[in-house]
């Protein structure tokens, strides 16, 4: 066992990190108590923080079965199972269409003007809409989070597609490597790390869309949970509890996803532009 | 043989995604895009009609139109301009910065959905006007949002610079003011465009949705919704088409200033 | 290892001598902007011999990376010919008779140094077994034994254009094509692995058309060192290198090799 070393460990980023989660716990505290002194109902504009997460624990059941969180909680499944699928089939969607953008340049030619439009237009603006097409609030989440899904993981795979090195190809060409070679041994793989990229964007992006779509008509759902609430028609702790759980949900999508590129690619990507990890040259 | 290839070459980077927006209109146009899609006209009108809907309420939709472009440019200003101040913050003071910056962009997978009720709540005693306060509300959802992306990119274009060239500040004997002058602020001008094109388009989805959440029914975002409410699809289009065409708007705008102002460069 | 068909009628190409035979080739870029076009090669013939060591050598423009990428077939010349052994360039890399090694070592990033120098052999569909007695057998003649588990980045320069050498050596080419390959490293390794392509040269016994822009390396490895300059490109002068192999670091600082270096100096055009 090596000796611990405290100074490394002060010295490290993540009480910087610390301190500022410390120093927006502070600031937040501070807001609360002076809303408490001003308002009529603080706990509409400001809780303090341990009324929050007294909620959370408090056993006190908000309908005819189920506590604040056991609500939250159950609802929040419906919502991530949502987002999950339309992320999973956008992702899928946004590849494949990026895989054959690369094969064919008339595809590309074809959908690449309005693959840049796509990004420039507000697609939860029309989460209403396909609602209304599709009249069933279930397929709308799952919709929108795939289309809001497939785009980013469309251009920026594309962008990998793109960026492979005219030598690498000309290697495999001077291999007479079969197309079916070229796309196994060096496009995907290579464009993993791009692919990535436009996932980590589109992870936090479809979980809002998830929780966007809920809002718009009863059923369940946190977004659905949220209007509730905010309506008085229940504790507003609940409305509370889904903010800071969303925000949580939010993060870790893209943790996850941050998680999966460094199980999918094998080699240590940080010492890639460190230099950290070069060896000495070879003595002879 | 070479040039004809060429000429093919350019002709059809504009001919097929003409061809494509032509068959998919026709597609909409003739009703087959509507048993694709399972839509009815009554839900998925035809362009004709959404045309003629947007021709003949130009006026009502303009004034929408200005009360989403104020939430959407003002928060995205304010954000803006927030955000450059924060990434010189994080310049100067770089360790807690960056940290700073971590965090700001963990932030960034909060759900707007989450932020846009606390921001109606707060605001709730700024102005006996609900127009008015319901826009403070809006200005600053979209000014939450479009905050992060412009601090992390003015950070990096403030730090991230070229080897050489701030040892040949120092060889001047330059001051700090003067490296800031010369040296990092015209380095992170591209960095300010990357920003923006993540936040341009941005700004009108924040706004939008912060509309859904306002108290005062004002806006495009709005529009879509009430409409579909009252199951006036055709005028709900109407506005989609509306916020589509702002979106594409501004980002042009964006594309314009940059390829005036970055001319040059790279 | 790897059996290589040899057609009767190549064989009878190779009994006389000639491996590549270049005839009064042109290669022409069309200006894209609409100007003149670019002669980056007019009227060059050449013939190299089998087991041949020959240096293009010449200043930027000279189009000998051109001439190059022409034999490799990853350029089609204007007009003019080149075969090998008889044969199209085309139909020579379909076969998989190339070894190329580029400027830039051009490994990839997700595969380690064996993987990388695998990857070939993959291509061409020899079995497990057998690809990983080469890897190690190739490792072994770039020395860079312990090193095959390790990824590109985590390797120097060198050390990655070694990988680099390993994998076009992995699959037996009859050719080995090299572009410039140790120009992005310093002196001292380049120097070093001079000396080590030779001795690997003397034990492959392959043919090798080597570009460098380096004279003194040009007549330190080669057989023949054939001069290119610029504008047009074209060949200006063919010096043979009469120094005796095998060849050491030491041969650099005698005369003859001076002499050899002035030799090929002197030989440029216009520039």
């Amino acid at each position: 066992m090596k000796p611990v070393n405290w100074k490394k460990i002060f010295a490290s980023s993540i009480w910087v990190t610390v301190a500022w989660v410390v120093g927006l716990i502070v600031v937040w505290e501070i807001g609360a108590t002076i809303v408490a002194g001003v308002k009529r109902t603080p706990e509409n504009v400001l809780p303090h923080l341990y009324q929050i997460i007294g909620s959370v624990f408090s056993t006190q059941k908000v309908n005819s079965s189920q506590t604040a969180i056991q609500l939250v909680l159950s609802n929040a499944w419906v919502t991530l199972a949502r987002a999950g699928i339309g992320f999973m089939l956008g992702a899928s969607i946004g590849f494949l269409l990026a895989l054959l953008m690369s094969r064919f340049v008339a595809v590309e030619k074809m959908l690449f003007p309005y693959l840049m439009i796509i990004q420039m237009i507000p697609i939860l603006g029309m989460a209403p809409i396909v609602l209304a097409i599709t009249k069933n609030i279930d397929k709308s989440r799952i919709v929108i989070a795939a289309i809001l899904t497939f785009y980013p993981v469309a251009t920026n795979t594309l962008s990998g597609f793109k960026a492979v090195e005219k030598e690498k190809r000309e290697l495999m060409y001077s291999y007479a490597a079969s197309r079916f070679d070229i796309y196994r041994k060096l496009l995907i793989p290579y464009c993993i790390p791009y692919l990535f990229t436009g996932l980590k964007i589109a992870a936090p992006m479809a979980i809002t869309a998830s929780i966007l779509v809920d809002t718009l008509q009863g059923g369940g759902g946190l977004g659905c949970m949220m209007s509730q609430s905010l309506k008085h028609a229940m504790t507003i702790y609940v409305f509370w509890q889904i903010v800071f759980l969303s925000a949580i949900i939010g993060i870790l999508s893209y943790q996850l996803m941050v998680w999966l590129e460094k199980l999918v690619s094998p080699y240590p990507k940080e010492l890639k532009n460190g230099g950290t990890g070069k060896a000495k040259e070879l003595e002879a | 043989m070479r040039n004809w290839k060429e000429s093919w070459n350019r002709f059809s980077t504009v001919f097929y995604p003409i061809l494509f927006g032509a068959l998919m209109i026709t597609l909409w146009q003739t009703g087959i895009l509507h048993k694709i899609l399972g839509a009815d006209t009554f839900t998925l009108p035809m362009p004709h009609r959404i045309y003629t809907i947007i021709k003949e309420n130009l006026p009502v939709i303009m004034q929408n139109v200005q009360a989403t472009l104020i939430v959407a440019l003002g928060g995205l200003f304010l954000g803006s301009l927030l955000g450059y101040l924060l990434g010189v913050v994080a310049a100067i003071f770089t360790k807690w910065g960056k940290g700073g910056l971590t965090l700001a962009s963990a932030f960034n997978a909060i759900p707007i959905i989450a932020i846009a009720p606390i921001l109606n709540n707060l605001t709730k005693d700024v102005s006996p006007n609900a127009n008015i306060r319901s826009m403070v509300a809006k200005i600053l959802v979209v000014t939450i949002t479009s905050t992060v992306a412009m601090s992390v990119n003015a950070y990096r274009g403030l730090t991230e610079i070229k080897p050489f060239s701030m040892d040949l500040m120092r060889s001047y004997a330059a001051t700090e003011r003067q490296i800031f002058w010369k040296l990092r602020l015209p380095n992170s001008l591209p960095f300010i465009f990357t920003a923006l094109r993540v936040s341009v388009p941005g700004c009108v989805i924040s706004a939008l949705v912060s509309e859904y959440f306002a108290e005062y029914i004002v806006g495009v975002g709005r529009q879509i919704r009430e409409n579909i409410v009252l199951a006036q699809y055709a005028t709900a289009w109407a506005y989609i088409s509306v916020a589509c065409l702002m979106g594409i708007a501004l980002y042009v705008v964006l594309l314009i200033f940059e390829s005036i102002l970055l001319k040059g460069r790279k | 290892m790897q059996a290589i068909r040899k057609l009767p009628e190549t064989d009878a190409v190779v009994n006389d001598g000639v491996e590549i035979k270049i005839e009064n080739m042109s290669v022409r870029f069309s200006d894209r902007t609409g100007g003149g076009a670019i002669d980056a090669l007019t009227n060059v013939s050449l013939d190299i011999r089998q087991g041949e060591f020959v240096s293009l050598v010449g200043p930027s423009g000279c189009g000998k990376t051109t001439l190059l990428r022409a034999i490799a077939d990853l350029q089609e010349p204007t007009s003019g010919s080149i075969t090998v052994r008889g044969q199209t360039p085309r139909e020579i890399r379909l076969q998989k008779k190339f070894g190329i090694v580029f400027q830039n070592p051009v490994l990839y990033d997700w595969r380690t140094a064996r993987r990388n120098v695998c990857m070939p052999m993959e291509l061409m569909g020899i079995p497990k077994q057998q690809r990983t007695a080469t890897v190690s057998e190739m490792l072994d003649m770039v020395n860079l034994q312990g090193f095959g588990f390790k990824y590109p980045h985590q390797l120097s320069g060198g050390m990655q254009q070694r990988v680099g050498i390993a994998r076009a050596l992995a699959i037996k080419p009859e050719i080995l094509l090299m572009d410039e390959p140790f120009s992005a490293l310093d002196e001292f390794t380049k120097e070093k692995l001079n000396e080590e392509l030779l001795s690997i040269w003397s034990k492959a016994k392959k043919t090798i058309v080597f570009v460098t822009h380096n004279i003194s390396e040009s007549v330190f490895l080669s057989d023949r060192v054939v001069v290119l300059s610029p504008h047009p490109g074209r060949i200006s002068a063919i010096v043979d290198i009469t120094l005796p192999r095998p060849r050491h670091l030491a041969v650099k600082d005698t005369p003859e090799f001076s002499a050899l270096v002035s030799k090929v100096r002197n030989s440029f055009e216009g520039v």
